[in-house]
Protein backbone atom coordinates (compact mmCIF):
# COMPACT_ATOMS: atom_id res chain seq x y z
CA UNK A 1 0.00 0.00 0.00
CA UNK A 2 1.32 3.34 -0.97
CA UNK A 3 1.82 5.63 1.97
CA UNK A 4 -1.00 8.10 2.09
CA UNK A 5 -0.34 11.74 1.77
CA UNK A 6 -2.64 13.45 4.12
CA UNK A 7 -1.66 16.92 3.19
CA UNK A 8 -4.62 18.86 2.01
CA UNK A 9 -5.39 22.46 1.26
CA UNK A 10 -5.80 24.66 4.22
CA UNK A 11 -8.83 26.17 2.56
CA UNK A 12 -10.94 23.67 0.67
CA UNK A 13 -12.41 26.44 -1.44
CA UNK A 14 -9.03 27.48 -2.71
CA UNK A 15 -8.50 25.55 -5.91
CA UNK A 16 -4.93 26.67 -6.18
CA UNK A 17 -4.01 25.05 -2.93
CA UNK A 18 -5.35 21.63 -3.90
CA UNK A 19 -2.83 18.91 -4.62
CA UNK A 20 -1.97 19.02 -8.29
CA UNK A 21 -2.47 15.35 -8.93
CA UNK A 22 -4.89 12.98 -7.32
CA UNK A 23 -3.16 10.34 -5.30
CA UNK A 24 -3.16 6.78 -6.44
CA UNK A 25 -4.07 3.73 -4.51
CA UNK A 26 -3.72 0.00 -4.80
CA UNK A 27 -6.96 -1.74 -5.56
CA UNK A 28 -7.31 -5.02 -3.76
CA UNK A 29 -7.36 -6.95 -7.04
CA UNK A 30 -4.64 -5.05 -8.76
CA UNK A 31 -0.95 -5.66 -8.80
CA UNK A 32 -0.18 -2.08 -9.48
CA UNK A 33 -1.41 1.23 -8.36
CA UNK A 34 -4.21 2.04 -10.71
CA UNK A 35 -6.72 4.60 -9.73
CA UNK A 36 -6.89 7.71 -7.67
CA UNK A 37 -8.74 7.03 -4.53
CA UNK A 38 -11.76 8.71 -3.09
CA UNK A 39 -11.07 10.70 0.03
CA UNK A 40 -13.16 8.29 2.01
CA UNK A 41 -10.70 5.54 1.14
CA UNK A 42 -7.50 7.46 1.66
CA UNK A 43 -7.32 7.57 5.36
CA UNK A 44 -8.20 11.22 5.30
CA UNK A 45 -10.42 12.34 8.05
CA UNK A 46 -14.11 12.16 7.42
CA UNK A 47 -14.45 15.92 7.70
CA UNK A 48 -11.64 16.50 5.25
CA UNK A 49 -13.15 14.11 2.75
CA UNK A 50 -16.51 15.78 3.02
CA UNK A 51 -14.96 19.19 2.54
CA UNK A 52 -13.08 18.11 -0.55
CA UNK A 53 -16.22 16.49 -1.98
CA UNK A 54 -18.26 19.61 -1.32
CA UNK A 55 -15.57 21.79 -2.79
CA UNK A 56 -15.45 19.76 -6.00
CA UNK A 57 -19.22 19.50 -6.19
CA UNK A 58 -19.51 23.26 -5.87
CA UNK A 59 -16.88 23.79 -8.50
CA UNK A 60 -18.88 21.58 -10.84
CA UNK A 61 -22.44 22.61 -10.03
CA UNK A 62 -21.93 26.31 -9.47
CA UNK A 63 -19.05 27.05 -11.81
CA UNK A 64 -19.40 24.33 -14.42
CA UNK A 65 -15.91 23.05 -13.70
CA UNK A 66 -15.70 19.84 -15.72
CA UNK A 67 -12.35 18.90 -14.23
CA UNK A 68 -13.87 18.93 -10.77
CA UNK A 69 -16.52 16.51 -12.01
CA UNK A 70 -13.92 14.27 -13.58
CA UNK A 71 -11.90 14.30 -10.38
CA UNK A 72 -14.94 13.24 -8.39
CA UNK A 73 -15.61 10.40 -10.82
CA UNK A 74 -12.03 9.27 -10.62
CA UNK A 75 -11.93 9.57 -6.86
CA UNK A 76 -15.03 7.47 -6.39
CA UNK A 77 -14.31 4.69 -8.90
CA UNK A 78 -12.89 2.54 -6.08
CA UNK A 79 -16.29 2.74 -4.42
CA UNK A 80 -17.88 1.60 -7.69
CA UNK A 81 -15.42 -1.28 -7.91
CA UNK A 82 -16.10 -2.26 -4.36
CA UNK A 83 -19.85 -2.35 -4.94
CA UNK A 84 -19.55 -4.05 -8.33
CA UNK A 85 -17.48 -6.79 -6.77
CA UNK A 86 -20.51 -7.87 -4.73
CA UNK A 87 -22.32 -8.74 -7.95
CA UNK A 88 -19.39 -10.19 -9.87
CA UNK A 89 -20.32 -13.78 -9.17
CA UNK A 90 -23.60 -13.56 -11.04
CA UNK A 91 -22.21 -14.35 -14.44
CA UNK A 92 -21.55 -10.85 -15.66
CA UNK A 93 -18.08 -9.53 -16.28
CA UNK A 94 -16.65 -7.46 -13.50
CA UNK A 95 -15.42 -4.71 -15.81
CA UNK A 96 -18.87 -4.33 -17.29
CA UNK A 97 -20.39 -4.08 -13.84
CA UNK A 98 -17.87 -1.40 -12.95
CA UNK A 99 -18.81 0.55 -16.03
CA UNK A 100 -22.50 0.20 -15.27
CA UNK A 101 -21.91 1.22 -11.69
CA UNK A 102 -19.94 4.21 -12.93
CA UNK A 103 -23.08 5.41 -14.67
CA UNK A 104 -24.80 5.42 -11.29
CA UNK A 105 -21.89 7.33 -9.83
CA UNK A 106 -21.97 9.95 -12.54
CA UNK A 107 -25.70 10.36 -12.21
CA UNK A 108 -25.26 10.83 -8.48
CA UNK A 109 -22.61 13.48 -9.02
CA UNK A 110 -24.71 15.27 -11.61
CA UNK A 111 -27.89 15.16 -9.55
CA UNK A 112 -26.31 15.94 -6.23
CA UNK A 113 -28.17 18.68 -4.41
CA UNK A 114 -25.73 20.98 -2.66
CA UNK A 115 -28.45 22.38 -0.43
CA UNK A 116 -29.08 19.05 1.23
CA UNK A 117 -26.78 18.00 3.98
CA UNK A 118 -25.97 14.61 2.55
CA UNK A 119 -22.54 13.16 1.90
CA UNK A 120 -21.73 12.21 -1.66
CA UNK A 121 -20.85 8.67 -0.55
CA UNK A 122 -24.23 8.28 1.06
CA UNK A 123 -26.00 9.61 -1.98
CA UNK A 124 -23.88 7.79 -4.57
CA UNK A 125 -23.95 4.30 -3.05
CA UNK A 126 -27.66 3.56 -3.67
CA UNK A 127 -27.37 5.14 -7.11
CA UNK A 128 -24.49 2.86 -8.02
CA UNK A 129 -26.11 -0.25 -6.61
CA UNK A 130 -29.41 0.69 -8.22
CA UNK A 131 -27.77 1.04 -11.61
CA UNK A 132 -26.11 -2.35 -11.29
CA UNK A 133 -29.36 -3.98 -10.20
CA UNK A 134 -31.23 -2.29 -13.02
CA UNK A 135 -28.61 -3.64 -15.38
CA UNK A 136 -29.30 -7.17 -14.24
CA UNK A 137 -33.04 -6.66 -14.24
CA UNK A 138 -33.64 -4.67 -17.42
CA UNK A 139 -30.57 -5.09 -19.52
CA UNK A 140 -29.57 -8.58 -18.56
CA UNK A 141 -31.88 -11.27 -19.74
CA UNK A 142 -34.09 -9.43 -22.20
CA UNK A 143 -36.50 -12.34 -22.28
CA UNK A 144 -37.38 -14.64 -19.47
CA UNK A 145 -34.86 -17.46 -19.44
CA UNK A 146 -35.27 -20.45 -17.13
CA UNK A 147 -32.78 -20.46 -14.31
CA UNK A 148 -31.39 -23.82 -15.42
CA UNK A 149 -30.46 -22.41 -18.81
CA UNK A 150 -28.98 -19.29 -17.25
CA UNK A 151 -26.81 -21.47 -15.04
CA UNK A 152 -25.80 -23.67 -17.94
CA UNK A 153 -24.89 -20.57 -19.89
CA UNK A 154 -22.67 -19.39 -17.07
CA UNK A 155 -21.16 -22.87 -16.79
CA UNK A 156 -20.49 -22.90 -20.52
CA UNK A 157 -18.55 -19.67 -20.23
CA UNK A 158 -16.19 -21.36 -17.83
CA UNK A 159 -16.04 -24.59 -19.82
CA UNK A 160 -15.16 -22.73 -23.01
CA UNK A 161 -12.42 -20.82 -21.23
CA UNK A 162 -11.01 -24.12 -20.01
CA UNK A 163 -11.33 -26.03 -23.27
CA UNK A 164 -9.92 -23.46 -25.68
CA UNK A 165 -6.38 -23.50 -24.24
CA UNK A 166 -6.57 -27.22 -23.65
CA UNK A 167 -7.68 -28.09 -27.20
CA UNK A 168 -5.88 -25.16 -28.82
CA UNK A 169 -9.02 -24.53 -30.85
CA UNK A 170 -12.66 -23.70 -30.43
CA UNK A 171 -14.52 -26.66 -28.88
CA UNK A 172 -17.34 -28.40 -30.69
CA UNK A 173 -20.87 -28.40 -29.36
CA UNK A 174 -20.49 -32.06 -28.50
CA UNK A 175 -17.33 -31.39 -26.53
CA UNK A 176 -19.04 -28.56 -24.69
CA UNK A 177 -21.97 -30.81 -23.89
CA UNK A 178 -19.72 -33.49 -22.48
CA UNK A 179 -17.69 -31.05 -20.42
CA UNK A 180 -20.79 -29.30 -19.08
CA UNK A 181 -22.66 -32.55 -18.41
CA UNK A 182 -25.45 -31.51 -20.72
CA UNK A 183 -26.91 -32.63 -24.02
CA UNK A 184 -25.95 -30.89 -27.26
CA UNK A 185 -29.53 -29.64 -27.51
CA UNK A 186 -29.28 -28.09 -24.06
CA UNK A 187 -25.98 -26.48 -24.99
CA UNK A 188 -27.49 -24.99 -28.14
CA UNK A 189 -30.44 -23.72 -26.16
CA UNK A 190 -28.20 -22.21 -23.50
CA UNK A 191 -26.03 -20.58 -26.13
CA UNK A 192 -29.11 -19.16 -27.74
CA UNK A 193 -30.17 -17.66 -24.44
CA UNK A 194 -26.93 -15.71 -24.41
CA UNK A 195 -28.31 -13.92 -27.44
CA UNK A 196 -31.05 -12.70 -25.15
CA UNK A 197 -28.47 -11.45 -22.75
CA UNK A 198 -27.91 -7.84 -23.57
CA UNK A 199 -25.34 -5.48 -22.30
CA UNK A 200 -25.80 -1.78 -22.08
CA UNK A 201 -23.80 0.41 -24.31
CA UNK A 202 -20.54 1.05 -22.62
CA UNK A 203 -19.88 3.83 -25.03
CA UNK A 204 -23.11 5.61 -24.28
CA UNK A 205 -22.39 8.81 -22.54
CA UNK A 206 -23.12 8.48 -18.86
CA UNK A 207 -24.75 11.84 -19.12
CA UNK A 208 -26.97 11.03 -22.02
CA UNK A 209 -29.97 12.19 -20.10
CA UNK A 210 -28.49 15.60 -19.68
CA UNK A 211 -27.23 15.77 -23.20
CA UNK A 212 -23.64 15.70 -22.15
CA UNK A 213 -21.42 14.60 -24.98
CA UNK A 214 -18.50 13.57 -22.84
CA UNK A 215 -16.36 10.62 -23.67
CA UNK A 216 -17.80 7.22 -22.95
CA UNK A 217 -17.15 5.29 -19.79
CA UNK A 218 -14.41 3.37 -21.47
CA UNK A 219 -12.38 6.54 -21.29
CA UNK A 220 -12.63 6.53 -17.53
CA UNK A 221 -11.47 2.98 -17.18
CA UNK A 222 -8.33 1.02 -17.75
CA UNK A 223 -7.53 -1.60 -20.36
CA UNK A 224 -5.00 -2.47 -23.01
CA UNK A 225 -5.01 1.09 -24.25
CA UNK A 226 -1.77 0.85 -26.17
CA UNK A 227 -3.19 -1.79 -28.49
CA UNK A 228 -6.36 0.19 -28.97
CA UNK A 229 -4.41 3.29 -29.83
CA UNK A 230 -2.32 1.42 -32.37
CA UNK A 231 -5.53 0.40 -34.07
CA UNK A 232 -6.84 3.90 -33.67
CA UNK A 233 -4.10 5.22 -35.89
CA UNK A 234 -5.36 3.04 -38.66
CA UNK A 235 -9.06 3.37 -38.23
CA UNK A 236 -11.04 6.32 -39.31
CA UNK A 237 -13.42 7.45 -36.63
CA UNK A 238 -16.25 7.68 -39.11
CA UNK A 239 -19.77 8.09 -37.72
CA UNK A 240 -20.55 4.39 -37.52
CA UNK A 241 -17.39 3.40 -35.75
CA UNK A 242 -17.35 6.51 -33.64
CA UNK A 243 -20.36 5.17 -31.78
CA UNK A 244 -18.34 2.17 -30.67
CA UNK A 245 -15.97 2.29 -27.78
CA UNK A 246 -12.31 1.65 -28.31
CA UNK A 247 -12.50 -1.98 -27.31
CA UNK A 248 -15.41 -2.64 -29.66
CA UNK A 249 -13.65 -0.94 -32.57
CA UNK A 250 -10.53 -2.90 -31.82
CA UNK A 251 -12.40 -6.20 -31.71
CA UNK A 252 -14.26 -5.55 -34.98
CA UNK A 253 -11.00 -4.53 -36.55
CA UNK A 254 -9.30 -7.74 -35.45
CA UNK A 255 -12.22 -9.92 -36.49
CA UNK A 256 -13.17 -8.45 -39.85
CA UNK A 257 -10.02 -6.73 -41.05
CA UNK A 258 -7.23 -8.76 -39.49
CA UNK A 259 -9.08 -12.06 -39.80
CA UNK A 260 -8.51 -13.24 -36.24
CA UNK A 261 -10.86 -15.80 -34.74
CA UNK A 262 -12.88 -15.09 -31.65
CA UNK A 263 -10.53 -17.22 -29.58
CA UNK A 264 -7.50 -15.39 -30.89
CA UNK A 265 -9.16 -12.07 -30.15
CA UNK A 266 -10.11 -13.27 -26.68
CA UNK A 267 -6.50 -14.13 -25.97
CA UNK A 268 -5.22 -10.85 -27.30
CA UNK A 269 -7.75 -8.66 -25.52
CA UNK A 270 -7.78 -10.70 -22.34
CA UNK A 271 -11.46 -11.57 -22.18
CA UNK A 272 -13.39 -14.78 -22.78
CA UNK A 273 -14.37 -16.04 -26.21
CA UNK A 274 -18.02 -15.80 -25.24
CA UNK A 275 -17.51 -12.20 -24.29
CA UNK A 276 -15.86 -11.51 -27.64
CA UNK A 277 -18.85 -13.08 -29.32
CA UNK A 278 -21.25 -10.89 -27.37
CA UNK A 279 -19.20 -7.78 -28.06
CA UNK A 280 -19.13 -8.48 -31.79
CA UNK A 281 -22.90 -8.94 -31.89
CA UNK A 282 -23.47 -5.87 -29.78
CA UNK A 283 -21.08 -3.78 -31.88
CA UNK A 284 -22.81 -4.79 -35.09
CA UNK A 285 -26.12 -3.95 -33.50
CA UNK A 286 -24.85 -0.54 -32.49
CA UNK A 287 -23.51 0.06 -35.98
CA UNK A 288 -26.87 -0.90 -37.38
CA UNK A 289 -28.65 1.49 -35.04
CA UNK A 290 -26.25 4.24 -35.94
CA UNK A 291 -26.11 3.93 -39.70
CA UNK A 292 -29.15 1.87 -40.53
CA UNK A 293 -27.21 -1.03 -41.92
CA UNK A 294 -23.66 -2.16 -42.38
CA UNK A 295 -23.41 -1.12 -45.97
CA UNK A 296 -22.76 2.52 -46.06
CA UNK A 297 -19.10 2.56 -46.98
CA UNK A 298 -18.96 6.28 -46.46
CA UNK A 299 -19.70 5.89 -42.78
CA UNK A 300 -18.14 2.59 -41.85
CA UNK A 301 -14.95 2.87 -43.77
CA UNK A 302 -11.62 1.88 -42.41
CA UNK A 303 -8.67 3.50 -44.03
CA UNK A 304 -4.97 3.56 -43.87
CA UNK A 305 -3.98 0.08 -42.90
CA UNK A 306 -4.99 -1.72 -46.01
CA UNK B 1 -26.01 -37.29 -49.84
CA UNK B 2 -27.87 -34.04 -49.59
CA UNK B 3 -30.25 -33.45 -46.75
CA UNK B 4 -32.05 -30.15 -46.52
CA UNK B 5 -34.49 -28.15 -44.45
CA UNK B 6 -36.53 -25.36 -45.97
CA UNK B 7 -37.68 -22.68 -43.63
CA UNK B 8 -40.14 -19.84 -44.06
CA UNK B 9 -39.85 -17.30 -41.26
CA UNK B 10 -41.52 -13.99 -40.48
CA UNK B 11 -39.00 -11.29 -41.36
CA UNK B 12 -38.56 -10.26 -37.75
CA UNK B 13 -35.65 -10.39 -35.34
CA UNK B 14 -37.75 -12.50 -33.01
CA UNK B 15 -37.75 -15.28 -35.61
CA UNK B 16 -33.97 -15.50 -35.78
CA UNK B 17 -33.55 -17.81 -32.78
CA UNK B 18 -35.47 -20.46 -34.71
CA UNK B 19 -33.02 -20.16 -37.55
CA UNK B 20 -30.03 -20.26 -35.23
CA UNK B 21 -31.32 -23.31 -33.38
CA UNK B 22 -31.81 -25.19 -36.62
CA UNK B 23 -28.37 -24.21 -37.83
CA UNK B 24 -27.03 -25.37 -34.49
CA UNK B 25 -28.71 -28.73 -34.81
CA UNK B 26 -27.16 -29.31 -38.21
CA UNK B 27 -23.81 -27.99 -37.01
CA UNK B 28 -23.80 -30.53 -34.19
CA UNK B 29 -24.21 -33.32 -36.69
CA UNK B 30 -21.28 -31.99 -38.67
CA UNK B 31 -19.31 -31.55 -35.44
CA UNK B 32 -18.72 -27.87 -36.10
CA UNK B 33 -16.78 -25.92 -33.55
CA UNK B 34 -18.57 -23.27 -31.56
CA UNK B 35 -16.84 -20.55 -33.53
CA UNK B 36 -17.76 -22.11 -36.86
CA UNK B 37 -21.37 -22.25 -35.76
CA UNK B 38 -21.32 -18.69 -34.46
CA UNK B 39 -19.74 -17.43 -37.67
CA UNK B 40 -22.34 -19.14 -39.81
CA UNK B 41 -25.17 -17.92 -37.60
CA UNK B 42 -23.82 -14.38 -37.76
CA UNK B 43 -23.52 -14.51 -41.55
CA UNK B 44 -27.02 -15.91 -41.97
CA UNK B 45 -28.69 -13.45 -39.65
CA UNK B 46 -26.85 -10.45 -41.11
CA UNK B 47 -27.77 -11.50 -44.63
CA UNK B 48 -31.42 -11.96 -43.72
CA UNK B 49 -31.60 -8.65 -41.91
CA UNK B 50 -29.94 -6.87 -44.83
CA UNK B 51 -32.36 -8.53 -47.22
CA UNK B 52 -35.26 -7.63 -44.98
CA UNK B 53 -34.15 -4.00 -44.94
CA UNK B 54 -33.51 -3.81 -48.67
CA UNK B 55 -36.61 -5.55 -49.86
CA UNK B 56 -39.09 -4.75 -47.10
CA UNK B 57 -39.76 -8.45 -46.84
CA UNK B 58 -42.57 -9.90 -44.79
CA UNK B 59 -40.95 -13.29 -44.62
CA UNK B 60 -37.55 -14.86 -44.98
CA UNK B 61 -37.05 -17.97 -47.03
CA UNK B 62 -34.02 -20.06 -46.15
CA UNK B 63 -32.84 -23.51 -47.10
CA UNK B 64 -30.20 -25.26 -45.02
CA UNK B 65 -28.52 -28.28 -46.50
CA UNK B 66 -25.90 -30.73 -45.34
CA UNK B 67 -23.68 -31.53 -48.30
CA UNK B 68 -20.92 -33.95 -47.41
CA UNK B 69 -19.17 -32.26 -44.50
CA UNK B 70 -20.38 -28.78 -45.33
CA UNK B 71 -23.39 -26.76 -44.41
CA UNK B 72 -25.00 -24.78 -47.22
CA UNK B 73 -27.38 -21.96 -46.45
CA UNK B 74 -29.39 -20.62 -49.36
CA UNK B 75 -31.45 -17.48 -48.91
CA UNK B 76 -33.73 -15.82 -51.43
CA UNK B 77 -35.03 -15.16 -53.95
CA UNK B 78 -34.28 -11.46 -53.86
CA UNK B 79 -34.66 -8.74 -56.42
CA UNK B 80 -33.21 -5.65 -54.85
CA UNK B 81 -30.31 -4.11 -56.78
CA UNK B 82 -29.36 -2.48 -53.51
CA UNK B 83 -28.88 -5.84 -51.84
CA UNK B 84 -26.92 -7.15 -54.79
CA UNK B 85 -24.71 -4.09 -54.61
CA UNK B 86 -24.15 -4.72 -50.91
CA UNK B 87 -23.14 -8.28 -51.61
CA UNK B 88 -20.63 -7.17 -54.20
CA UNK B 89 -18.85 -4.97 -51.70
CA UNK B 90 -17.26 -1.58 -52.10
CA UNK B 91 -16.69 -0.81 -55.75
CA UNK B 92 -13.48 1.07 -55.11
CA UNK B 93 -12.02 -1.79 -53.13
CA UNK B 94 -11.92 0.30 -50.00
CA UNK B 95 -11.93 -1.48 -46.71
CA UNK B 96 -15.27 -1.02 -45.05
CA UNK B 97 -17.37 -3.20 -42.87
CA UNK B 98 -20.04 -3.94 -45.42
CA UNK B 99 -22.11 -7.06 -45.89
CA UNK B 100 -19.61 -8.42 -48.38
CA UNK B 101 -16.75 -8.19 -45.91
CA UNK B 102 -18.84 -9.56 -43.11
CA UNK B 103 -19.84 -12.64 -45.11
CA UNK B 104 -16.34 -13.11 -46.48
CA UNK B 105 -14.99 -13.10 -42.93
CA UNK B 106 -17.46 -15.59 -41.54
CA UNK B 107 -18.20 -18.24 -44.19
CA UNK B 108 -15.90 -20.23 -46.43
CA UNK B 109 -17.58 -18.88 -49.54
CA UNK B 110 -20.72 -17.21 -50.71
CA UNK B 111 -22.19 -16.76 -54.14
CA UNK B 112 -24.98 -14.82 -55.78
CA UNK B 113 -26.93 -17.00 -58.20
CA UNK B 114 -29.41 -15.58 -60.69
CA UNK B 115 -32.64 -17.37 -61.39
CA UNK B 116 -36.04 -16.64 -62.89
CA UNK B 117 -37.28 -14.94 -59.75
CA UNK B 118 -34.24 -12.74 -59.18
CA UNK B 119 -31.21 -14.00 -57.32
CA UNK B 120 -30.40 -16.07 -54.29
CA UNK B 121 -27.39 -16.16 -52.02
CA UNK B 122 -25.62 -19.39 -51.12
CA UNK B 123 -23.26 -19.48 -48.18
CA UNK B 124 -21.02 -22.47 -47.52
CA UNK B 125 -19.35 -23.33 -44.26
CA UNK B 126 -17.32 -26.43 -43.57
CA UNK B 127 -15.49 -27.94 -40.63
CA UNK B 128 -11.95 -26.71 -40.63
CA UNK B 129 -10.03 -28.88 -38.26
CA UNK B 130 -8.61 -32.21 -39.31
Amino acid sequence: MTPRDDRRPSDPLDLGSLPGQPRRFRDEDDDEETTPVAPAFTGRGRDESEKLDKYLLRRYHLHGDRKAREQLITMYLPLVRSLARRYASRGEHFDDLVQVGAIGLIKAIDRFDLTRGVELTTYATPNIVGEIKRYFRDKGWSVRVPRGLQELNIRLNKVIDELVPKLQRSPTINELAEAASATPEEVLEALETSQAYNSISLQASPNSESGDEDAGLIDYLGGPEAAYETMEDRTTLAPGFAKLDKRERYILHLRFFEGLTQSQIAERVGISQMHVSRLIRRSLEKLREEIGDLDRPEVSRVSGEQ
Amino acid sequence: MRESIRLELPAAVTALPTLRMLLGGLAVRLDFSLEELEDLSLAATELLRAAGDSERLESWSVEMAVVDDQLHVVAGPYRSPDLRHRLEGAADGAACLDLCRLLSSTVDSFAVDDDDEGFSVTMVKGRRRA
